[in-house]
């Protein structure tokens, strides 16, 4: 997908967020799918496979996601299925985050951690990072298994790499 | 003559019938005598030029068979001394081939042989070459692969020892690394 189509994409979202008043949770909801989607290799495929029937790859979002997240937020994610953008979620979901967050003056941390984060050190991380940008920073938190340890933090074009597989990773390298 | 040849007969003793040295009558031997002085004087008189013009003949033809003869041997002589130094520049020649051959067999055995050593140093500093990039290329492999198995091990033991604790103690460090670089 192009840049100019993700943006399209992304600005009907942030549209249809404003018009829902869902602007608050549905950037979140939808980044947090993605990355849901990001690590199921059989449900991305399935999701965008062109030779299942649109409405039967539709009815499993809803059989999904049903009550877990926002009704805007099934009926973007039903949208984007039923027009085979399903694969381009995680890029238009970045860009809604990140436009969500900067609409508010704020900055979007990808935080990648091998166990979920707790609330308390979502907080605690996100008030740390903000007095290191200067600007509201807001946590998105993806557990990655593939970290193993520690954490990796994503702000722009910055990376904060605390983890343990970088570490092994540099250990290799000293060889 | 008769006289004297009579008397010979006579002194040495007769041998014949007659008493004479010589058979038969005397006068019948002198005139078979005169006879063949007359026969002789004739053939000296009418064939004596003949005869000697035939010998002259013979004489200067074989003398110039005889000056032929000679003329060819000389000839002989000098085609046998030709072919003598002939021989004799056949065997300088053949020797100087020879030398100029063995000469050329040096010169190309030399630059063989220089060859021969030049490609020898070649081929063993080529391989003492490969074998040293052989031998960094398994230092490298074996180092990479070591390292591979050692990160592989590594990271199995972290994982493991990886436990919920442990992933908060690493979590807390972090969020207090990235506080304490403000």
């Amino acid at each position: 997908m192009t840049e100019t189509r993700t943006s399209a994409y992304a600005e009907a979202v942030l549209s249809i967020a404003r018009a829902e008043g869902a602007l608050g949770e549905m950037p979140d909801e939808l980044f947090r799918f993605a990355r849901a989607i990001e690590g199921h290799d059989e449900l991305r495929s399935t999701l965008s496979d062109p030779r299942i029937p649109a409405a039967t790859r539709q009815q499993i979002v809803q059989d999904l996601l049903g009550e877990r997240i926002s009704n805007a937020s099934v009926a973007v994610i039903t949208m984007l299925v039923g027009a085979g953008r399903i694969g381009d979620l995680e890029k238009i979901a970045d860009e809604v985050a990140e436009r969500a967050a900067a609409g508010q003056g704020e900055a979007i941390a990808e935080v990648r951690s091998a166990v979920a984060l707790t609330d308390e050190q979502q907080r605690r991380l996100a008030e740390a990072l903000t007095a290191k940008t200067a600007r509201p920073v807001s946590i998105r938190n993806i557990v990655d298994p593939t970290v193993l340890g520690g954490v990796i933090t994503t702000i722009g074009d910055s990376v904060l790499d605390g983890s343990v597989r970088t570490r092994l990773t540099q250990l290799r390298d000293a060889f | 003559m008769l006289s004297t040849i009579a008397l010979i007969a006579s002194e040495e003793g007769a041998h014949h019938p007659n008493g004479l040295w010589l058979p038969g009558d005397w006068k019948e031997v002198l005139w078979g005598t005169l006879a063949f002085v007359v026969v002789v004087a004739v053939i000296a008189w009418k064939a004596g030029p003949a005869i000697k013009k035939v010998m002259v003949e013979r004489s200067e033809r074989i003398g110039s068979h005889l000056s032929a003869a000679a003329s060819q041997r000389a000839e002989a002589e000098a085609e046998r001394d030709r072919i003598k130094a002939a021989l004799a520049d056949s065997d300088s020649e053949a020797a100087r081939i020879v030398e100029d051959a063995r000469q050329t067999a040096d010169a190309l055995h030399a630059e063989l042989e220089e060859r021969a050593n030049a490609e020898v140093v070649a081929l063993r500093d080529r391989g003492a070459a490969d074998l040293e990039a052989a031998r960094r290329q398994a230092v490298a492999n074996l180092t990479a692969e070591l390292s591979r198995l050692a990160l592989g091990a590594t990271e199995r033991v972290v994982h493991h020892n990886l436990d919920d604790a442990s992933q908060q103690v690493l979590i807390e460090e972090y969020i207090s690394r990235v506080g304490a670089t403000n």
